[in-house]
């Protein structure tokens, strides 16, 4: 019991000193500006004031922790700092409820795959945006304690959440690097050296690993750390550690969002940012707000652990982690869209097997899909208005992909 | 085909101009629906009749929606098989047991009460994902309208004809073949119709239980891959052959439709 009233105070210290940062921030920013450069970023700025009405805004969410940032964002009122009238978020099942949603227009805001929001733009032709990465890295795969390599998984059947995810496209890099070859109908082998891929809903993995149905899964967490906490299964490897933090989640909204007025986008990412910072700078204090917010349904032990258990000893004798001098996270934080990840993941999925459609891919040209489909100088003054990169760990504004399956 | 007997040439020609007069009215509001109504809404607008029966064309020529068909009622004919083993038994003894019956009444109105979907989370736990679950949805959801049909076949025989048949000399396996066979059979066979409606209807997303093929399956990965004709299309596909196996069923077994449902 006292462990929950200590959650509880830790809460609101945690909101309180995120609302301080929200409205401290721009003065601060206003205080050393001087220079023409930062004075165009404070008109950007979260929380100028005086506060510019942005009206309602409503938010779509999986109960993943990928969906941190903004629901943080709700919880600490980074949202509210920036003009929004923010609805409680609403949660979706799956991620074909919430495209489905979004569409209709019943929500504004949504985290989706970055193959989706790919998918969408190119493959539906529908006017989305990504405005921000949620987060970088995330995932794992998990395995059943009998397997203790990838090579082991010949034969087996590995669950992912959604043919368009960057689960499906780092499983079969992995594979592929190990010899073994996906497949999407019939039964594996072992002796063909074939893996079966097969849909499962992320609530459903666990049970489904546990059961011996599947030997692995690949998903966000916390079902990874949930597999963990419940014994269920073990990390196999982090997807951080194939391809070094990569995008899983970002953030989308539709271009009627971004041309309705009062800056909208801005104000989101910037709250986004902040809610970012917030998250990275206390993340046991971001595990018991989306725990005890009621945002997501796991254990809050599993929550946390998705969080904060990372770069540790048992993952680097165990080989979860082999790219130790990576310095990566389990999950981080940071909202800007690297244009070469875009590129490699376009180029990337030209490679995945698919069970559906795919054949708009070959008509993408990979170099020119980052600037059609995502709205990067948002994040960009965002960052600024936020403390710059070194706050967000990052180093420079361009990056070269690494990926080492 | 059962023949009723008021039926002639233009009663059949009336009968066939009303259903094509329904049929196109249906198409008609459909068309509405996607066209108009919701003509702005980017998902609703894509499973018009327009979208749909083509998409279903294309995926009964390429053979995709051929195969996932044949993975349905493969699935379909095995859950129900084990519901018939399950529930005709159980059935007949409920049936020809007094006590029996007064005290698994309760047990079983419970049971068959509880919507197969609410096994799910309880039916991957225990057998995972694939076919196996699968197949208990579709048996637990099928084996209670047999049991409850075999039941009341059983107890529908008069015993004035049993006591008829007995005084009259008959053994014990004439009264059976000749007095209560066709008193049951007549009800199982009801019974299975009604399973088999709700063993379909139960199939669709029992599929959505990390298989691989299979209509629920088809559904499923359209809707995943943004491909809403192709989901029009499925339902369709559905629809149509949840009709066809019943108009089967009844031409089969001669189940007249008016007693039976």
């Amino acid at each position: 019991m006292s462990g929950i009233h200590a959650d509880r105070r830790h809460f609101l210290k945690f909101v309180a000193g995120t609302g301080l940062l929200a409205t401290t921030a721009p003065s601060v920013l206003a205080a050393c500006g001087g220079s023409s450069q930062s004075g165009a970023v404070t008109s950007l700025a979260a929380g100028t004031n005086p506060i510019v009405d942005r009206g309602a805004i409503r938010i779509g969410y999986l109960p993943i922790t990928d969906a941190s940032p903004l629901l943080v964002a709700h919880a600490t009122g980074a949202l509210t700092n920036e003009g929004f009238a923010a609805d409680s978020p609403v949660l979706f099942r799956s991620w074909a409820d919430l495209v489905e949603a979004f569409q209709a227009e019943q929500v504004d805001v949504v985290h989706l795959l970055m193959p989706l929001a790919v998918q969408l733009r190119f493959g539906a032709k529908l006017p989305v945006k990504v405005v921000a990465w949620n987060h970088t890295n995330g995932s794992a795969l998990t395995a059943a304690e009998r397997i203790n390599s990838v090579s082991d998984l010949a034969g087996e059947t590995v669950a992912i959440p959604f043919w368009w995810s960057i689960h499906n496209v780092v499983l079969q890099k992995l594979l592929r690097a190990n010899g073994l070859t996906p497949i999407i109908a019939g039964d594996a082998s072992r002796s063909d050296g074939t893996v079966k891929l097969v849909v499962v809903p992320p609530a459903d993995m666990v049970p489904a690993l546990a059961s011996g149905s599947i030997a692995a899964f690949i998903v966000a967490d916390p079902f990874n750390a949930l597999a963990e906490v419940k014994d269920a299964g073990k990390i196999l490897r982090f997807t951080g550690d194939v391809w070094r933090d990569h995008a899983c989640c970002v953030t989308v909204v539709s271009e009627n969002f971004l041309a309705s007025g009062a800056e909208k986008g801005q104000g989101l990412v910037n709250a986004l940012a902040a809610s970012q910072l917030a998250i990275a700078d206390d993340r046991s204090a971001a595990a018991a707000i989306l725990s005890d917010g009621g945002y997501l349904p796991q254990p809050l032990a599993a929550i946390e652990r998705a969080l904060t258990h990372y770069a540790t000893e048992e993952y680097f004798e165990s080989g979860a982690i082999v790219n130790r001098e990576w310095s990566s996270e389990r999950i981080g934080f940071q909202p800007f869209a690297f244009p070469s990840y875009t590129e490699k993941l376009v180029s990337s999925l030209k490679e995945t097997l698919i069970d559906g459609d795919s054949s708009f891919l070959s008509a993408l040209d990979a170099t020119t899909v980052h600037s059609e489909l995502v709205a990067d100088g948002l994040a960009r003054a965002a960052i600024e208005a936020n403390g710059g990169l070194e706050r967000f760990r990052l180093a420079s504004f361009e990056r070269v992909e690494t990926i080492a399956p | 085909m059962i023949v009723r007997p008021d039926s002639s040439r233009k009663e059949i020609l009336r009968r066939i101009g009303a259903r094509l007069v329904a049929l196109v009215a249906s198409l008609g509001i459909w068309w509405l629906a996607s066209s108009v109504i919701w003509s702005a809404n980017p998902v609703i607008s894509n499973i018009g009749p327009g979208d749909a029966i083509p998409a279903l064309w294309d995926g009964l020529l390429d053979g995709d929606l051929v195969s996932d068909l044949g993975s349905s009622l493969t699935r379909l004919s095995i859950g129900l098989a084990i519901a018939f083993i399950v529930g005709l038994p159980l059935g007949l003894a409920l049936g020809s047991n007094r006590l029996l019956e007064d005290a698994s009444t309760p047990i079983v109105n419970f049971l068959r009460m509880i919507s197969p979907l609410a096994w799910a989370p309880i039916v991957i736990v225990a057998f995972g994902i694939g076919d196996v679950p699968v197949l208990f949805l579709i048996a637990i959801t099928a084996v209670w309208p047999i049991a409850l049909g075999t039941a009341a076949g059983v107890k529908a025989v008069s015993p004035a004809l049993k006591e008829l048949a007995e005084s009259l000399g008959a053994s014990r396996r004439e009264r059976l073949r000749f007095v209560t066979s066709p008193v049951v059979e007549a009800n199982v066979l009801t019974a299975l119709r009604l399973a088999l409606g709700v063993a379909w209807i139960v199939l669709v997303p029992a599929e959505m239980l990390g298989v691989d093929s299979g209509l629920g399956y088809a559904i499923l990965n359209a809707r995943d891959q943004l491909d809403y004709s192709a989901l029009g299309g499925g339902v369709l596909l559905i629809g149509i052959t949840g009709f066809v196996i019943d108009a089967l069923f009844r031409r089969l077994f001669r189940v007249d439709p008016r007693i039976s449902m």
